[in-house]
C-alpha cells in the first residue's frame, strides 16, 4: 500500500497562557489517502481549523503553542524537515483555501500579481508571459468566462463567488497533492456555494488531489466528502464513510448534531435535550473505517 | 383578516457615485397578526433593505407602509418604535459591550416607560427567565456570554418593551447547529405565548421550512413568489425558487430526493 497523503497521529495542541495551559486538541489521529476527500466536521471551537494550521506548519510559529504528535506527508515526517524545506511545501505540494475569499486576497494588488506569486513558488524563473498564460488556463478551469479581465481586476471589484473561484484556481495552480479547504463555501450564497463545491469537486477529481475539508455544515460535508471525522472539543468522536455516518450515526454527539439540523422536508424545529453527557464517549469507528483497518 | 403590516408599492433607490441602484422594486405584501412571514433571497435581493424600511431606519423612495391599519410616517413616533423591534444576526455587535445585560434591558424599559419604576428590576429577571437564562445574568457583560446566550439577551431586549412585530434578521445564522435549534424553539414558543408577529429574514431555507407560516421570495429587489410555506416548498412556481431549494445542502436521503424532484421541475 502506498503511503497516505497525510497522516496525523495522536496530535495534541495546547496554548500556554499566563493563567496556565489550555488544551485544545487531546490527541487526534486521522489520515487522507491519495485522491481521497476527507471531512473534519465539528462546531466552532472544536479544533478543526487549528488542525489545518498545524498541517501547514503555521501554528508552530506561535510561541505559546505546544504541539506534539506525528505528522507525515506522503511518507515524509514533517517535523524532521528543515524549516526551509517545510516552507517550500506550502503553496506547491500543499495549499489552502479559506472561508472568506475577499479577505484572503490582497486588496492592493491586482489578481495577476498575486497569481504570479503563487506560480513563482513552484517555478521562480517563470516569465510574465508564461505566468499569464498559466493563470488564464487555471481561471478558465474554474469556469471564469473572462480570465483576462479578472486577472487585471482587484479582489474588491469581483463578487464573492468569483473571488472564491480565483482562490480555488490559485490553490490548485501548482498541482498540490493536498488541499486544505477551511469552510470554503460558508461565506457564499447557497446557489453559488453549490456551484463552487461542484467545481472544486470536479477539479480535485481530475487532478487526483487529496482534500482535507473542514466544515461545520453537515449538508455540505455529505455532498462533498468520501469519508468523515467528527470532532468534538478536541477529540475525534466518530469516523466512517460518509454514507455509513449519515445513514447510521452512532456517537451521541453525532446523533445530536444530525438531529439538530432542520430538514427541508419539514417536521418542525428539532427538540434538542440540554444533556451533553454522552458527548464525551470514546471514539466510535464504523466497520472497516477505523485508522487501523484503513492503514493496514 | 387583520394585517398588522402592509407594504404597498414600496421601492427604494440608492444613489452612490452617480449610479442609481433600485434595491427594492415596487413590492407589495402584508403580514397577518400572529404569523411568521419569512423573507428569503440571496445577497443583494433586497431582504435587509425591506427590514430597514419596516423599522423606519430609512424611508421608502416610493409607496407606503402601514402598521395596524394606519400609515407609518417617515419619521416614526415613539409608539411605533416600541411596537416594531429588531433582532440582528450578530449579538456581539448589537449589544453594547460596556453595558451589562441588565442595563441593556433596563434601557429598553426606561425609554419606553414600561411598568412602574420600582418593578423594573424584577421585570428584567422575568424577561431573562422567559428566554431561558437565570435572572442573575443581568449582572454579566455580553463578553462573558456564549453566542447563543447573547442572542437570547438580544431577543429579551426586543421583547422588553412589549413589542408586537419583531423583525428577525438572520437571527441564528451565526450560531452552531445545536444552539440554533434551541434558539429557534425559543422563538417559536415566545411567538405562541405572546401572540407575536415575526418577519423572519434568512437565506437558510431549511430553517424557513420549519418555522415560517408563509414565505416571500425575493430576487434582485423584486418579490417573485409568496405563499404558504407548504405550497412554496411542495410546488414552487418560479424557477428561481426551485433553484434556491435545490441548492440547499441536505443531510438525509429523503431530503435529497425532494430536492431532486424540485430540480426536475425547473425549465432551463
Amino acid at each position: 500500500m502506498t503511503a497516505p497523503t497525510l497522516k496525523i497521529e495522536n496530535l495534541k495542541l495546547g496554548f500556554k497562557l499566563w493563567s496556565g495551559m489550555i488544551e485544545v486538541l487531546h490527541g487526534i489521529s486521522l489520515h487522507i489517502g491519495k485522491g481521497e476527500r476527507v471531512a473534519l466536521v465539528g462546531e466552532s471551537g472544536s479544533g478543526k481549523s487549528v488542525t489545518a494550521r498545524i498541517v501547514l506548519g503555521m501554528l508552530q510559529e506561535m510561541s505559546s503553542a505546544r504541539i506534539s504528535g506525528g505528522l507525515t506527508f506522503e511518507g515524509i515526517d514533517l517535523d524532521k524537515l528543515k524549516p526551509r524545506d517545510r516552507h517550500h511545501l506550502r503553496g506547491t505540494r500543499m495549499s489552502m483555501i479559506f472561508q472568506d475569499p475577499t479577505s484572503s486576497l490582497n486588496p492592493v494588488y491586482p489578481i495577476f500579481t498575486q497569481f504570479r506569486e503563487v506560480l513563482a513558488r513552484a517555478n521562480p524563473a517563470i516569465s510574465d508571459a508564461e505566468a499569464r498564460m498559466k493563470a488564464i488556463t487555471a481561471l478558465a478551469d474554474v469556469s471564469i468566462n473572462e480570465p483576462e479581465r479578472v486577472l487585471d481586476s482587484y479582489a474588491f471589484q469581483l463578487s464573492g463567488g468569483m473571488n472564491q473561484r480565483v482562490m480555488i484556481a490559485m490553490a490548485l495552480a501548482n498541482n498540490p497533492s493536498l488541499l486544505l479547504a477551511d469552510e470554503p463555501g460558508t461565506a457564499l450564497d447557497v446557489t453559488v456555494q453549490a456551484q463552487t463545491l461542484k467545481l472544486m469537486s470536479d477539479l480535485v477529481e481530475q487532478h487526483g488531489t487529496s482534500v482535507l475539508f473542514i466544515s461545520h455544515n453537515l449538508g455540505v460535508v455529505r455532498e462533498f466528502a468520501d469519508r468523515v471525522y467528527v470532532i468534538y472539543k478536541g477529540r475525534i468522536v466518530e469516523q466512517g464513510l460518509t454514507k455509513q455516518l449519515f445513514s447510521n450515526p452512532q456517537h451521541p454527539y453525532t446523533r445530536a448534531l444530525l438531529a439538530a439540523v432542520p430538514r427541508i422536508t419539514g417536521g418542525g424545529i428539532p427538540d434538542i435535550a440540554e444533556d451533553t453527557a454522552g458527548f464525551h464517549d470514546p471514539l466510535i469507528a464504523h466497520p472497516g473505517a477505523s485508522e487501523k483497518e484503513l492503514l493496514s | 383578516m387583520s394585517a398588522i403590516l402592509e407594504l404597498s408599492g414600496v421601492s427604494k433607490e440608492f444613489a452612490a457615485n452617480g449610479r442609481r441602484t433600485l434595491a427594492v422594486d415596487n413590492v407589495s405584501f402584508s403580514v397577518e397578526k400572529g404569523e411568521c412571514l419569512a423573507i428569503v433571497g440571496e445577497s443583494g435581493s433586497g431582504k435587509s433593505t425591506i427590514a430597514n424600511m419596516i423599522l423606519g431606519i430609512y424611508g421608502a423612495s416610493a409607496g407606503a407602509i402601514a402598521f395596524a391599519g394606519e400609515p407609518l410616517p417617515e419619521r416614526r413616533e415613539k409608539r411605533h418604535r416600541r411596537a416594531i423591534q429588531l433582532v440582528q444576526q450578530n449579538p456581539l455587535s448589537s449589544l453594547n459591550p460596556r453595558r451589562t445585560v441588565g442595563a441593556s434591558l433596563r434601557l429598553a424599559l426606561d425609554v419606553h416607560d414600561i411598568g412602574p419604576k420600582a418593578e423594573r428590576a424584577e421585570r428584567i429577571g422575568a424577561l431573562l427567565q422567559e428566554v431561558g437564562l437565570e435572572p442573575d445574568y443581568a449582572r454579566r457583560s455580553p463578553a462573558a456570554l456564549s453566542g447563543g446566550q447573547r442572542q437570547r439577551v438580544a431577543i429579551a431586549r426586543a421583547l422588553a418593551c412589549e413589542s408586537e412585530l419583531v423583525v428577525l434578521d438572520e437571527p441564528t445564522s451565526a450560531l452552531d447547529v445545536l444552539v440554533q435549534a434551541r434558539v429557534l424553539r425559543l422563538l417559536a414558543e415566545l411567538k405562541a405565548k405572546r401572540g407575536l408577529t415575526y418577519v423572519f429574514i434568512t437565506h437558510d431555507l431549511s430553517v424557513v421550512r420549519n418555522i415560517a407560516d408563509r414565505v416571500a421570495v425575493f430576487e434582485r429587489g423584486r418579490l417573485i413568489e409568496i405563499g404558504t410555506t407548504e405550497a412554496v416548498f411542495s410546488s414552487p412556481t418560479h424557477d428561481y425558487t426551485r433553484r434556491l431549494i435545490s441548492a440547499v445542502p441536505v443531510v438525509s436521503d429523503a431530503e435529497a430526493e425532494m430536492r431532486q424532484n424540485i430540480m426536475e421541475m425547473t425549465h432551463d
